[in-house]
């Protein structure tokens, strides 16, 4: 018997000896992993509605009465040019006017067509790198310093709130990745620990003979990489199964992408075999 | 190697309620020769198999096995003698979870030798010890006789030049142990070594041996 036979003949025996540990750790490092999953896909989900929603936010900078039309084509250029800033639309008196009746239903400026006190504006769009609070303040701070610009404005307080969501949920998604990390990681050290307790005696007579650690925690490093790898694999094939049957139709449900679930699975399959080691790691001292 | 196979020098080893196992403890065991070490119960004789194996550790003195000093932490070191140990009785015992040819193998497959000659030297060892009928059982259902040769049968597969045997007559019949008897006088003069841990004094004088007597946790 050569010793990758051994090392394969004793996983056999660990998994044949202890069906029910073995289940019971699959099934409980799925679910774990499971839940994982779907505040993975929740993040993702969430990040992508909020950078639709920031794709719709636009700035009004407002222009001073005494700025002549002659200059408003250099102006545009120079916010044009202006960092971050993606689209530029001028919005007239007129056009002022009719967004106006527009919102309200009614021309509130009948029969004051040359005293028309909206202002002339510019709408801009940003790039999505920069759609964050302070690049947003930043470029609201420049383009009040040019020359004709009275004000810059865009919603502060929506943005400061989007931002704030965000990050409570990527901590919340922080703190609880590393719960299911550790919960993971003791459960299945556990479970092989259970299994191994056992067989103390034929660890220490392997020992006596001169069997390195490596050598006798190598079947239980496999078999905690097999759980950990199969039990990635089931808990992905869940959420897939729930995203083929139900539809969203208010937002977009964001799947990661495949090459990021065979990283996590191969990662879980990874923490299953340090797992493993651990479990038995104890029992060699 | 150079120097002797065993080698203890000044060796000073605390038992657990303060006093001691051993004090000012020396031998030396030369290549091919052997050593019968008897002892009273209690005396040490298991303390010193764990010394030899690096189970324990000195708290003074120097324990060389093959030319390397045992210490403690020294896994390598200790990992790479274990393996030229064969060990019968005492601390030493079969895997419950493994066959008696699975675990007369066990030796080699742990160093890497290559199947085949696993496979010639089992069924050498199966037939000089009459195990070819027990090959596929498993310890638990041994007769401790049985258990005792498979014991053996594993201490010389791998050609381990050195062979601890503790008690090596508890529990035979007058048979059995002839058998082992006229094994251990065959170990002994093929060249390899032994420490025979024993409370009798063995009846017959096995070649190119030497004897000692555990007294006062010092060899005499």
């Amino acid at each position: 018997m050569t010793r990758i036979v051994f090392i394969l003949k004793e996983l056999g025996r660990s998994l044949y000896r202890h069906p029910g540990t073995v289940v019971t750790s699959l099934l409980s490092t799925t679910l774990l992993i499971l839940l994982f999953n779907l505040f993975w896909v929740v993040m993702g989900t969430s990040e992508r509605f909020y950078e639709n929603l920031l794709s719709e936010m636009t700035m009004d900078v407002f222009l001073n009465e005494e700025l002549p039309d002659s200059n408003l084509a250099d102006l545009t250029e120079e916010i044009k040019n202006t960092e971050g800033v993606l689209s530029v639309l001028y919005i007239s008196k007129e056009d002022a006017r009719r967004e106006l009746m527009h919102q309200v239903g009614t021309d509130l400026l009948v029969g004051y067509d040359s005293l028309n006190p909206l202002p002339r504006s510019y709408s801009l769009t940003f790039e999505t790198k920069y759609m964050n609070l302070a690049d947003i303040a930043e470029i609201a701070g420049k383009l009040q310093t040019l020359p004709g610009v009275m004000e810059a404005s865009y919603s502060r307080g929506w943005l400061e709130k989007v931002e704030n969501t965000k990050s409570i949920i990527l901590e919340i998604g922080l703190v609880l990745g590393l719960i299911i990390f550790l919960s993971a990681l003791i459960s299945s050290a556990n479970n092989i620990r259970l299994m191994t307790r056992t067989r103390v005696v034929g660890f220490q007579q392997m020992l006596l003979l001169g069997a390195g650690r490596m050598f006798i925690s190598l079947p239980f490093f496999i078999e905690g990489f097999l759980i950990g790898g199969l039990s990635a694999v089931l808990s992905w094939l869940v959420v897939f199964y729930g995203y083929d049957r139900l539809t969203f139709t208010r937002f977009e449900v964001v799947i990661p992408a495949l090459n990021e679930i065979y990283l996590f699975c191969l990662a879980t399959a990874l923490l299953g075999g340090i797992s493993g080691y651990l479990g038995v790691r104890k029992l060699l001292r | 190697m150079t120097g002797p196979i065993v080698e203890l020098k000044d060796v000073f080893l605390r038992n657990d309620r303060g006093g001691h196992v051993f004090r000012d403890l020396n031998l030396t065991i030369k290549v091919g020769r052997s050593a019968v070490i008897t002892g009273a119960a209690g005396s040490g004789k298991t303390s010193l198999s764990e010394l030899l194996i690096g189970l324990r550790f000195a708290e003074s003195g120097l324990v060389i096995l093959f030319d390397e000093v045992l210490k403690k932490g020294k896994k390598r070191i200790i990992k790479r003698v274990r393996k030229k140990i064969g060990g019968v009785g005492g601390v030493f015992g079969l895997l419950p979870s493994l066959t008696v040819a699975e675990n007369i193998t066990l030796p080699m497959v742990i160093s890497g030798v290559r199947k085949k000659i696993q496979q010639e030297r089992l069924l050498k060892l199966l037939s000089e010890f009459s195990l070819l009928k027990q090959a596929g059982e498993y310890p638990p259902n041994l007769t401790r006789v049985e258990s005792y040769l498979v014991q053996f049968a594993r201490a010389s597969i791998a050609g381990q030049p050195l062979i601890i045997i503790d008690e090596p007559s508890a529990g035979l019949d007058r048979k059995t142990y002839q058998r082992i008897f006229e094994y251990l006088v065959k170990v002994s003069l093929s060249g390899r070594s032994m420490i025979i841990l024993t409370s009798e004094v063995p009846s017959q004088q096995i070649p190119e041996t030497d004897c000692y007597q555990i007294e006062n946790g010092a060899l005499e």
